[in-house]
């Protein structure tokens, strides 16, 4: 089959996976920003599979279905797992429990926000991950800041999770708070909690893999969801199984069965 | 009275929205979201309005709207998905095109890679700020080129916003049709293409109706699921129409009686 790859960087995971459809008689190409056309070029492909959210490949990915091109996973729960505020809803409508969000631009953040709102963290709108995330403990952290506006959400103080699942093998780590996914984390038993929050989310959506970020509040014990992504890097993977390999397995799978 | 909440940013509350709020001031009761002073609050919300108006854009904008949609019944003119698909180009041409309207070819082209078609109009990529068409016009190896040096400026520099560039193949049209539509009611005018005359309303003209304009603006509304709008076309040598760009957020002032129109609309819209 001929296999295009949706990803921005030609890293390490992203070439085991491209390795793997190779070595089963595949050709599968990767599409970095450098190299990627959307319009007709595109659709001499059997599948794709989307592994960056950024913007144009989302586009890549609406065009290629609107052609009848499988795209895995689908472009629309990407999307949805890349603007925050409706990941935001897509976890409250499992009745998974997050954090509480507010957005406005500074100005009117300072004058409406109480001192107990605090502490709060920034992040982008549409993206996912740790990647410009920042903590204001109170009301002089915004003093420094540039922005038109920001989205933030409640800090919530506690021990944070790295919840991962490949169809039915789920693996949860221990992480150090706001650390990215490729930092140390400490593999911890098992939580049914956190095991129940993962297997919610990936029924709805029908998914073969992703990950949960959750934190389990100290004071309270709830477990929140603070971020979910469609396809993780698996640089924590601590079960038998090769992520790469599994994965594309999956897909193979998950495209025969569209194909039917 | 019917309550309409008006979610717009200080731009087009000074610019575009003076005639309609003095209009619907006489026939409800309007409250203001104004994008600059309004605080989200995602878990404490209370809106008793009947319907809401958006004439806005912004990620703020978008943002509360997607609350009133995800956890009221109110109606939203235009809805969430309809003004990102309307600004988002690209996403447009697509859904555009799958429901069967003629859009002029389009590509999506990392900076410095020619598209697919000889002569052509790069657009920027969202059309989303408050800021005007600003064309430069080229002739090369005698084809026709035209730049929106909006787009050149979002993917050049230290910092590029974009990585690519929107191109859309070149349709030579001897006028440009201009068709609003507000709900059922649809308004046609004609006037000489902006590149050849910047001063679109010095042309402009109220037109007779085209009844393939219409069902082509009621196919494309449908599709991006817009209940107001305005749509520009083109018509090429051989007769036929090209939609080369949809609006969410039209200056419905260019209609005769266009607030009026639209306030009623809004009114027999709300939440019965």
């Amino acid at each position: 089959m001929n296999i295009g790859i949706l990803s921005k960087k030609k890293g390490k995971f992203i070439k085991e996976i491209q390795k793997c459809f190779e070595s089963s008689g595949h050709r599968a190409k990767i599409f970095t920003l450098n190299d990627l056309i959307v319009n007709e070029m595109l659709l001499n492909k059997d599948f794709y599979i989307l592994k960056s959210k950024n913007l144009f490949y989302l586009y890549a990915g609406y065009f290629l279905e609107a052609n009848m091109i499988p795209v895995i996973p689908n472009t629309n729960i990407s999307y949805v797992h890349k603007d925050r505020v409706e990941s935001h809803f897509s976890m409250e409508n499992l009745g998974l429990l997050c954090p509480k969000i507010f957005m406005g631009t500074l100005k009117t953040l300072k004058s409406q926000l109480t001192e107990s709102s605090f502490p709060l963290i920034s992040k982008h709108i549409f993206g996912s991950g740790s990647k410009g995330v920042k903590v204001y403990n109170s009301f002089q952290d915004f003093d420094t800041l540039n922005e038109n506006y920001l989205y933030l959400e409640n800090f919530i103080k506690g021990t944070h999770y790295l919840a991962y699942f490949i169809e039915n093998e789920i693996c949860i780590c221990e992480k150090i708070p706001l650390a990215n996914e490729h930092q140390a984390t400490k593999l911890i038993e098992s939580d049914k909690e956190i095991e129940k929050y993962l297997i919610k989310w990936k029924e709805k959506y029908n998914l073969l893999f992703g990950h949960l970020d959750l934190v389990r509040e100290t004071n309270t014990n709830k477990l929140y969801v603070v971020d979910a992504g469609t396809f993780p890097e698996f640089s924590n993977w601590k079960c038998d199984t090769d992520p790469a390999s599994k994965i594309c397995d999956l897909i193979i799978k998950k495209y025969l069965e569209k194909r039917k | 009275m019917i309550k309409i909440g008006l979610i717009t940013d200080s731009y087009h509350l000074e610019k575009k929205s003076i005639q309609f709020l003095k209009y619907a001031n006489t026939k409800a009761d309007v409250s203001i979201y104004l994008e600059e002073d309004y605080m989200i609050d995602f878990s404490n919300y209370n809106f008793d309005e009947d319907i809401f108006f958006v004439k806005a854009k912004g990620d703020l904008v978008l943002s509360l709207v997607k609350l009133i949609e995800k956890k009221t019944t109110i109606p939203v003119i235009n809805s969430s998905r309809s003004i990102s698909l309307a600004f988002n180009r690209f996403l447009n041409s697509i859904v555009l095109r799958k429901a069967g309207i003629q859009v002029p070819n389009f590509s999506l082209n990392p900076v410095g890679q020619s598209p697919p078609f000889n002569e052509y109009i790069i657009k920027n990529i969202i059309d989303k700020e408050n800021y005007v068409f600003n064309p430069q016009i080229q002739k090369k190896e005698g084809y026709l080129r035209v730049v929106d040096i909006r787009a050149i400026d979002e993917s050049s520099g230290n910092y590029p916003k974009y990585t690519h560039l929107y191109f859309q193949d070149f349709i030579k049209s001897k006028w440009e049709y201009k068709v609003y539509l507000i709900g059922e009611d649809i308004f046609y005018f004609r006037q000489l293409p902006v590149l050849i005359n910047p001063d679109k309303m010095k042309s402009r003209i109220k037109i007779e109706k085209i009844p393939e304009l219409t069902e082509i603006a009621y196919n494309a509304t449908e599709a991006l699921g817009l209940k107001l709008s305005s749509m520009d076309f083109l018509k090429s040598k051989d007769g036929k129409f090209f939609l080369t760009d949809i609006n969410s957020s039209p200056n419905f002032n260019y209609i005769k009686n266009g607030p009026k129109i639209i306030g009623d609309y809004l009114i027999k819209q709300a939440k019965k």
